[in-house]
């Protein structure tokens, strides 16, 4: 595909805004070649790719009209307003981490902490990186995500400007958890930040990631994330995603992941935040053995929808993926979730397993949930399951009986029904924090 | 404590309690007995403020309190506890913290302070030895997974927790067998005391070996039909319901 893709097919004017002027990439002289290109075929294949429209099925329950109303540009320059007084806003008390602050999508050092990591660990900037040592990224960056479930990635890799490089060398285990904290400040024209991220474990190596989107202001933005991941033989990430922007954030974000023999991967993703969110998990196994759990928790309330999409592709015999997802809802909330799983004829003794559970506690509420298991191997263990219900009286009224107000009897159901997936958090004080918001989120919000 | 007059109620188009008077005073165990379908549970259950009964008449008077106007919750707050027959399981929601949640709520609508972590803590050790329980409960979600005899004696343990004024023990025995029924009894008995009243409801005579009424009442018809004292009991088991109801139709 060239560039003269772009002339031959008037591009849509929003998409536009999010390429830039000119409909071309940012390029660079530091970049090398490979980059370029990467970045010049992301932005011919996004037109072809389209803004998707409610008529297709992947984008059925979830319009676009607002996020492409909000206009939002590509942010020009870099913020510095942040001090280290507002980053302890951010952070989570007794929660001990190496580090990593992007702000409005952009690497700040000053707020990071990387400071001990042992050898066989790299993690900081992308831009960095690109600009000293861009080798490093050859055939990692670009290549797990491909040309991405849909035109958003395209545009992240047509335009990223930097983002977390996580790479751990072989039998590598981390101390300490990795944390990757986007913080976003409102600008006077609404801005797109389009952070990347590559996190790359060799054979062996072990860490985990906490991922977490928070907001200072109230000033609508949108971040659109993409997270390249790459696991060799027996390599272990536990990944935790914590979404907890702005009411008036558009949020969306792409993860794509690549397992090897035997590898392990973990993931719970916690939805609380933004007016719009978007999220797609893909999976590919390339060898046997491998293991891929994805876990996750939305609560959505009036003037909010949340989107889980999950592509799970079982391409090779004898491994093992699950997705548990659940759900609350209450105010006007809208949630979706998808979760595609994909079992080719010669991925024989494929064990998948998928569920999702939704707790309505409003009529106005509403979920489309949709679990899909495309099977074409005859000797598999697969199964689904989804439920969509309200709470049961009988519970709320034992409650009552011993006291305690209809409220808090609520919410004390619905952090019980939320506790198998924020048990799952590794760390304690994550847990502790999530416990809080979503008892938060539930106090505030009218049921 | 408790004075119960005329009271009528129905499930649906159905009257279930028809005209029910019952005094019970501070301190007294009274046993309401009766043959199924006698509405033994519906008395309970309407005591407790649970939905799905409707009052048509009567009143219940508790300590000078309308308690037919107040919601589920401010009975508990007043004292009122219901053992239930089926304890509910509650997924995920922590035992210790349900507990703690209840302990305090009750506390804040009496104007006491709230208990912190330690003082609760204390106060559960300090409980869980009189009813000689073992702690193990107090990690699991409330009643999930719990075995018959476990489930009922978490109610117990709750029961003194909370303190009640007046605690109505709905068909407790069901279920149990007779090493169970004895400790149950026994945390019962541990709790009972002159400020403390009891509702005992139950089908059998058994449970009333371990805990001694005071009164014994049949309920048939949806009303109390004889009283007296607690060798009515004795005498029920022996000569079975119908040598009353029978009486009662003729």
């Amino acid at each position: 595909m060239s560039a003269a893709a772009l002339t031959t097919r008037p591009p849509d004017p929003a998409l536009l805004a999010w390429l830039g002027q000119a409909g071309e990439p940012p390029t660079s002289a530091d970049e090398p070649a490979w980059l370029a290109e990467l970045r010049h075929d992301a932005a011919a294949r996004a037109p072809d790719q389209g803004m998707p429209t409610q008529k297709s099925e992947g984008w059925r329950y979830t319009g676009l009209s607002a996020l492409i109303e909000q206009g939002f540009k590509p942010q020009q320059k870099p913020i510095s307003a942040l001090q280290s007084e507002d980053l302890d806003k951010a952070l989570i008390d007794g929660l001990e981490t190496y580090r990593l602050v992007m702000v409005n999508g952009q690497f700040e050092p000053r707020l990071s902490q990387l400071d001990g990591l042992p050898t066989g660990v790299h993690i900081g900037g992308l831009a960095e990186l690109i600009a000293q040592d861009p080798d490093r990224l050859a055939g990692q960056l670009g290549q797990i995500a491909g040309a991405g479930q849909h035109l958003f990635t395209s545009l992240n890799t047509a335009n990223f400007a930097d983002g977390l490089v996580m790479l751990l060398d072989e039998q590598v285990q981390l101390d300490r958890p990795v944390e990757l904290l986007h913080l976003s400040i409102g600008l006077d024209e609404p801005s797109v930040a389009q952070p990347r991220h590559l996190v790359v474990l060799a054979a062996g190596a072990q860490a985990e990631l906490i991922e977490r989107y928070l907001s200072f202001d109230q000033a609508p933005y949108c971040n659109n994330a993409v997270v390249e991941i790459r696991l060799a033989e027996r390599a272990q990430l536990h990944h935790y995603r914590l979404q907890q922007e702005s009411p008036s954030a558009y949020h969306l974000s792409g993860l794509y992941l690549e397992q090897a023999a035997a590898s392990r991967y973990r993931g719970i993703n916690i939805g609380l935040g933004a007016t719009w969110s978007r999220t797609d998990l893909v999976t590919r196994f390339l060898a046997e053995q491998a293991d891929c759990g994805l876990q996750g928790l939305y609560l959505a309330g009036d003037r909010q929808l949340i989107d889980y999409h999950m592509d799970v592709q079982h391409q090779v015999p004898h491994c093992s993926s699950r997705e548990n997802f659940k759900g609350i809802l209450h105010g006007k909330g809208r949630a979706v979730f998808d979760g595609r799983v994909y079992v080719a004829r010669d991925a024989q003794h494929t064990d998948a397993a998928m569920s999702n559970r939704n707790l309505i506690l409003s009529p106005n509420a509403e979920v489309d949930t949709k679990p899909q298991l495309e099977i074409y191997a005859d000797d598999v263990k697969c199964s689904h399951g989804t439920t969509v219900g309200q709470l049961e009286p009988e519970m709320l009224f034992y409650l009552r009986s011993r006291g305690i107000s209809a409220p808090l009897a609520q919410r004390m159901l619905c952090l019980g029904f939320a506790g198998e997936i924020i048990d799952a958090l590794g760390p304690e004080p994550l847990r502790e924090q999530v416990t809080e918001a979503v008892g938060q989120r539930l106090e505030q919000s009218p049921l | 404590m408790l004075s119960v007059k005329g009271l009528k109620a129905k499930v649906g188009d159905k009257d279930i309690l028809k005209g029910l008077d019952l005094e019970v005073g501070p301190g007294e165990v009274h046993a309401i007995m009766g043959p199924n379908g006698s509405g033994k549970s519906t008395f309970a259950h309407v005591l407790s403020g649970r939905e799905g009964y409707e009052v048509t008449a009567g009143s219940v008077d508790f300590n000078g309190q309308d308690l037919l106007g107040l919601e589920p919750e401010e009975r508990a707050q007043l004292g009122l506890f219901l053992a239930f027959q089926y304890p509910v399981e509650l997924p995920g929601v922590n035992n210790t913290y349900f507990l703690k949640s209840a302990v305090n709520a009750i506390r804040k609508a009496r104007g006491d302070d709230e208990l912190d972590a330690v003082s609760f803590l204390r106060l559960m050790k300090e409980r869980l030895k009189v009813l000689h329980l073992n702690d193990s409960l107090l990690k699991r979600p409330v009643n999930f997974g719990f075995s018959g005899g476990e489930k009922k004696r978490n109610e117990i343990f709750q029961m003194a927790m909370l303190e009640p004024k007046l605690a109505i023990l709905d068909e407790t025995d069901s279920g149990l067998d007779i090493d169970a029924l004895r400790i149950v009894a026994a945390g019962v008995n541990a709790l009972r005391g002159p400020e403390r009243s009891m509702l005992v409801v139950t089908h059998y005579q058994r449970l009333l070996d371990y805990i001694k009424p005071d009164y014994v009442h049949v309920l048939a018809q949806g009303r109390i039909i004889r009283s007296g004292g607690k060798e009515l009991a004795l005498e029920l088991e022996e000569k079975g319901y119908s040598w009353i109801t029978d009486g009662e139709a003729a």
